[in-house]
């Protein structure tokens, strides 16, 4: 007797689920109401997956969409620059000493043994400069002595190893004897590779200053460093490359760029 | 079904945003697809730009700090 009404409550049940759902689904896939234990771990398990999906999301973003953003941006600024320069020649106004808006970038760096690219430089080393996918010169914690000025000292530069235009990526493939070229509006400055840090921590200022001294120098200079975070991915440490000035070259009519670069 | 709260039924909440989302199959896959994209607009544009400095991925500079 009970067992039969049971089995009639049963089937009433199933005959319930069926009609909410299509006829044509059968009664075996009816829905039952999963125990305390079953939920929690099913939201658990969907937790992970959703953090799971937000973290590759975050990589895709890190190394794909902001090198998207940063080249835009360093296009539209790149551009900015040399229509500048190609204005201020038309003007006839050749022998004006050039006039450097902060906000613009002041030069292009080439380093043909790092990449292709024409890198543009713009003053400071905040995220909000560099993540134009540009190259920054220092102004803290160390002044950068900027080529232009003619003085002795360290144009000190840093740049984003990943993301964000990932412009000094490739700064491992340089190597002692490489040229470093920075180019303005009217000339070539034209440096040599001679020292490089694999590996320093990211609190030494040292790598900045005027002489740096772990470079081997000891007098005065017109140096170059490049600076960037290094293991590739992470930004556990520094890299550091330095370069000399070898010569200038004025800029001609046509920007034919020195032979290191050809 | 309106009364079920989020997360009965068998699979969770996803099951649960498909199930209360309309139309039928193509529908709802289209709908979902619509969400799924604003979902990444959010994050790309306003989300991972915001947690990005928070995280130590990218410090290039060296400093005293």
């Amino acid at each position: 007797m009970r067992s039969s009404v049971k089995g009639r409550g049963n089937v009433a049940a199933t005959a319930d689920d069926t009609a909410q759902h299509t006829h044509a689904s059968p009664p075996h896939r009816g829905r039952r109401r999963p125990g305390p234990v079953a939920m929690v771990i099913s939201f658990f398990g969907e937790m992970l997956i959703t953090a799971g999906v937000l973290l590759g999301l975050f990589v895709v973003y890190s190394l794909w969409w902001t090198n998207v953003v940063a080249d835009r941006a360093a296009d539209r600024q790149a551009d900015k620059v040399r229509d500048s320069w190609a204005h201020e020649s038309d003007g006839g106004e050749r022998d004006a000493p050039a006039v450097y808006d902060s906000k613009n970038g002041i030069g292009f760096l080439h380093v043909p043994t790092m990449s292709d690219d024409d890198i543009l430089v713009e003053k400071g080393t905040s995220m909000k400069v560099l993540n134009d996918g540009v190259a920054g010169y220092y102004t803290d914690p160390v002044k950068a002595t900027l080529p232009t000025s003619g003085k002795k000292g360290n144009f000190a530069l840093a740049a984003h190893r990943d993301g964000h235009g990932a412009k000094f990526h490739g700064i491992h493939q340089i190597e002692k004897g490489d040229p470093i070229v920075f180019e303005t509006k009217d000339t070539w400055f034209v440096y040599k590779v001679f020292g490089i840090l694999p590996e320093t921590s990211k609190f030494n200022v040292g790598v900045l200053a005027k002489v740096p001294e772990e470079s081997g120098r000891e007098k005065a200079g017109h140096y170059i460093t490049l600076t960037t975070c290094t293991p590739i991915y992470t930004s556990k440490y520094r890299y550091i490359v330095w370069g000399e000035l070898v010569r200038t070259e004025k800029v001609d009519e046509n920007r034919t760029p020195p032979e290191e670069l050809r | 079904m309106g009364l079920v709260p989020w997360y009965d039924g068998r699979d969770g909440m996803y099951s649960w945003i498909w199930r209360h989302l309309p139309g039928n199959g193509w529908v709802k896959a289209l709908i979902s697809l619509v969400l799924v994209t604003a979902v990444v607009y959010v994050l790309f544009q306003y989300v991972f730009p915001w947690a990005e400095p928070l995280l130590p991925f990218n410090d290039v500079t060296v400093d005293n700090q």
